[in-house]
């Protein structure tokens, strides 16, 4: 175990890097940033997003509308979670829930024949297809599984205790 | 589920729900609460029809939908793509002609991002959306 740890650290520059580390988190800030970018594209026209919500015939006009102004503030809230590894768990489950959220919409509109506008990524996505849709959606939810299962393993407040040389 | 886990997803619900309040409180005047707005564009299959040879149909599906079965006469007019199917859709329209785009069912949205790209980009008046879509327009049409 030992042995595999000293095999993802290296020295850069005199400092002690575990390169393991290192990795879980850029991808944590990517996700995160995914999912900021995400909110903010629908925060600036909530209405669309609630027009988007409304196409996948899933929810009430009435409760679309009122989740189209609440759900783009949580996916800022929690990829910020992300970003600077604050209430990571609870971020990871909340966008975690949100992707399978998409996932499942995506396939019940498709499964009713409806082509619709995803709404993922307000108007920058209405042009990506079905599979596309998935593929994208898809990639980030795997993300976060790999994140989830790889977070009780990161320590990032023990100190990284020097090899002899 | 641990608590701490729990206490933490009910902090981030909790900390989204402010600035959503908000924003939906800047939008209360805007916003349509209990129902979808009403599109002013929108047509109905029966109105459509009664416009006769006047109406230029566009089919704003992808195109192996619109090889399955399409409005007769109506034009590929999709975002896919918009550039070469927007020039052969000029060739065949004139002012006076009324312009009615339809997806495939009632809750589809690219009849009206088209509908709005050609209000808006090409400058097009007398362009409609046609109420139900190609769903509708099966139903109807024996």
């Amino acid at each position: 175990m030992a042995e595999a740890h000293s095999m993802t650290r290296a020295r850069v520059g005199g400092v002690l890097v575990n390169w393991h580390l290192v990795v879980r988190r850029v991808l944590a800030v990517l996700a995160g940033a995914v999912f900021v970018y995400a909110g903010i594209l629908k925060v600036r026209d909530p209405l669309q997003f609630a027009n988007d919500l409304s196409n996948y015939r899933i929810l009430p006009w009435s409760l679309g509308v009122r989740l189209a102004f609440y759900l783009p503030w949580l996916e800022i809230v929690a990829g910020l979670a992300l970003i600077f590894h604050r209430i990571f768990a609870g971020a990871l489950v909340i966008t975690g829930t949100l992707m399978l959220a998409f996932i499942g919409a995506l396939v019940w509109t498709k499964m009713l024949g409806i082509n619709v506008a995803c709404g993922c990524f307000g108007a920058a996505s209405s042009n990506l297809t079905f599979t596309w849709h998935l593929v994208l959606n898809g990639s980030i939810l795997g993300l976060l599984i790999f994140l989830w299962v790889t977070r009780e393993r990161v320590n990032f407040v023990a100190p990284v205790e020097d090899s002899p040389a | 589920m641990r608590p701490s886990l729990v206490r933490q997803i009910l902090l981030l619900l909790g900390l989204a729900f402010l600035p959503a309040i908000g924003q939906a409180l800047y939008f209360r005047n805007v916003a349509s609460w209990h129902q979808p707005p009403v599109d002013s564009g929108l047509v109905s299959i029966a109105q459509a029809k009664s416009w006769g040879d006047t109406v230029l149909w566009v089919d704003a599906r992808p195109e192996q939908d619109f090889a399955r079965g399409h409005v007769p006469g109506a034009m590929l007019l999709n975002e896919d793509e918009w550039d070469a199917q927007l020039r052969t859709f000029l060739t065949a329209w004139s002012p006076e002609r009324r312009v009615v785009v339809y997806c495939s069912a009632k809750s589809c949205n690219a009849s009206h991002a088209v509908a709005e790209r050609l209000r808006n980009e090409v400058g097009l008046t007398n362009i409609y959306v046609l109420e139900g879509g190609w769903e509708e327009w099966q139903k109807r049409t024996p």
